[in-house]
């Protein structure tokens, strides 16, 4: 641990590290300074000249991202100067820049934008007649699309590829105005982290062929949340929006930053797995394959554990939340039934990796463990109520809790997906996780407790 | 097509190993020696480059697309690189400029090659030619076309 020293900006004084970066301070404390190639994942590279201060005894601005904090300094973040400069350097990446934001996917989230709000606002003093042309449509792979038009030349995304994930896919090539990012001629950019490059960009060079023209970011509502795609439980954004007279509907998963799980980043997979909240889903209540209605089905459902009592096996889905399971234990000891959550099912060791993803491809497995639920094949079946287990089982009688359409059986009910629902998750490093209820259906289905509220009524 | 480094280019790319702290450092002398074999520089080229001193394809792309000198395409006609900078252009540059114009070869402007006291000069590939005149330089296409 370094020692930590006082330093002044704009006449208020801070607590640093003694060598730390100067922008890493400045972002800490939200002390407004405008950067395209500095990120925290990815370390300083100074290409971009938008981070400048002043400081006390240095006779030219200097660049925040490459300073390092010493003892008794002295920096200006918003001077007239050096908001002087931060135009002139705006003016210079504005000159081939295309008047595209009405059609531009990062509009509204673009730092380009914002920075030109903030710093801005003059008219050219450049009378060229044609801008520099490039290819704006260039498929990538992996999702992402690049206009090389809109690109400020960051080199954050080609140090993703060279720093996080080694494959080095993509560079910067050529000089001068001829300088754009590119993948070598004829191959792709291919890597199960592709799509982070996406938020990387600060501007809308690269955007998501998943996301683009779907819909405009400032109608987003966002919530936090956790991907359900294996067990080490990236945290991401679900941006989503209900608009009138329709549903409410997830557009995209972003991730969230957690030092302790994932990082800056989420891999492709789980970032698109907001799709498979979308599709397939069990939407009514079913009776021999035949919608019911609720009060029908619930009778149906309180006499089976009538007449099976003693013999009835409850299988839970290793990704619920932790208060849904905790509530299942409950429900199973109320009418004696024997609790499994088969884990075997979810491994998958084509899937791990040595970033993020992992074998284990439940969620919320740890609680099943700790909660000392018994993990392996139920054996002797004769009434199965299926909480959202992936596998079916041999049994007289089978009924399915299920957010998603599955195969024939006695008795389905509806379930809100966890996007529809706020709870708990605990990855498999033991850490504790909370989601939020993102979306909220016209017409929702009930949670696993709400459903268990009306079985014991 | 497969690019392989002739042998006595692989003796010279290990003895160049030795010289320098990183191979990224050997990009440009490997590049050069790839341009000399086939006359261009292919992406099998850069892929065997990257093989050869264990770096990135980008990376050697990278710095074969910064630098003009490096042709990525096959050539189809000769390469004249005339001096268009001040000496040159006083003992006239102008005129053997213009008499190019109607040859079948590649016309590139470049400034000053150094050579300024034996203005005007040019340079295809490696080789200099130096105090020109039209004729003189119709001796020479003529010898190279
Ligand atoms: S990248 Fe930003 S400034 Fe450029 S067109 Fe898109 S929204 Fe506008
Ligand atoms: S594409 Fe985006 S991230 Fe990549 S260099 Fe250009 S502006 Fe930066
Ligand atoms: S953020 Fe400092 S130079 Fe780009
Ligand atoms: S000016 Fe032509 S060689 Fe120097």
């Amino acid at each position: 641990m370094r020692e930590m020293i006082d330093i002044i900006v704009d006449s208020k004084t801070y607590k640093a590290q003694n060598g730390s970066l100067l922008i890493d301070l400045l972002i800490r404390e939200k002390i407004k300074v405008p950067y395209f190639c500095y990120h925290e994942s990815l370390g300083a590279d100074g290409n971009c000249r938008m981070c400048m201060v002043e400081i006390e005894g240095q006779k030219r601005p200097q660049i925040a991202c490459d300073t390092l904090i010493k003892p008794n300094m002295q920096v200006r973040s918003n001077s007239e100067n050096i908001c002087k400069v931060r135009t002139d350097i705006l003016e210079l990446e504005l000159i081939n820049h295309p008047v595209d934001c009405p059609t531009c996917d990062q509009a509204g989230e673009c730092s380009l934008q914002d920075f030109y709000m903030d710093y801005g606002l003059h008219n050219t003093k450049i009378t060229i007649q044609e801008k520099v042309k490039h290819a704006k449509h260039v498929d990538l792979g992996s999702n992402v699309m690049l206009d090389q038009e809109r690109c400020v030349l960051c080199a954050r995304c080609t140090r993703f590829t060279d720093k996080i994930t080694h494959t080095h896919e993509l560079g910067i090539i050529g000089r001068g105005d001829e300088a754009k990012v590119s993948t070598m001629p004829g191959r792709k950019l291919d890597n199960p982290y592709a799509m982070n490059v996406v938020d990387l960009c600060p501007v809308g060079a690269l955007t998501s062929k998943d996301f683009r023209f779907h819909q405009r970011v400032w109608f987003l509502q966002t919530s936090n949340s956790v991907c359900h795609g294996c067990a080490k439980g990236c945290n991401i954004y679900i941006d989503h929006n209900k608009m009138k007279y329709q549903d409410d509907v997830i557009y995209r998963f972003r991730p969230r930053r957690n030092d302790a799980v994932n990082g800056f980043f989420i891999c492709d997979e789980g970032r698109l797995s907001y799709k498979d909240l979308q599709e397939n889903r069990q939407e009514s209540i079913l009776l021999y394959e035949e919608e019911t209605q609720e009060n029908k089905a619930l009778q149906e459902l309180k006499n089976l554990i009538e007449n099976y009592k003693e013999k009835i096996t409850l299988i839970v889905d290793a990704n619920l939340f932790t208060d849904e399971i905790e509530a299942l234990v409950a429900f199973a000891k109320s009418i004696s039934a024997t609790l499994y959550s088969p884990l075997e099912i979810y491994k998958d060791e084509n899937f791990k990796d040595d970033m993020l993803k992992s074998a284990n491809r439940a969620a919320n497995y740890k609680t099943i463990e700790n909660l000392n639920i018994n993990t392996t094949l139920p054996t002797k079946n004769a009434l199965v109520i299926n909480f959202n287990h992936p596998l079916d089982f041999e049994a007289d009688v089978q009924i399915n809790f299920t957010t998603h359409k599955r195969g024939k059986n006695r008795l389905t009910f509806p379930i809100a997906a966890f996007s529809e629902n706020a709870g708990h998750l605990t990855n498999e490093d033991s850490i504790m996780q909370e989601c939020q209820k993102a979306v909220f259906k016209n017409n929702p289905a009930p949670t696993i407790v709400e459903w268990l509220q009306k079985v014991r009524s | 097509m497969n690019f392989i480094f002739t042998e006595e280019n692989l003796i010279k790319i290990e003895a160049l190993k030795l010289r320098y702290p990183s191979p990224q450092a050997l990009c440009l002398p490997c590049l050069w020696m790839a341009q000399h074999q086939e006359g261009y520089i292919s992406i099998n080229a850069i892929d065997a480059i990257s093989e050869t001193l264990g770096i990135a394809p980008m990376e050697v792309y990278r710095v074969a697309t910064f630098y003009t000198m490096f042709h990525l395409e096959p050539q189809e006609k000769l390469n004249v690189q005339v001096c268009k900078t001040l000496s040159c252009k006083l003992c006239g540059s102008d005129a053997i400029l213009e008499h190019l114009k109607n040859k079948e070869v590649n016309i590139i402007h470049t400034e000053c090659l150094g050579s300024c006291g034996t203005a005007p000069v040019m340079q295809i590939n490696d080789t200099f030619y130096e105090n020109l005149t039209p004729e003189k330089v119709d001796a020479i296409l003529k010898e190279l076309l």
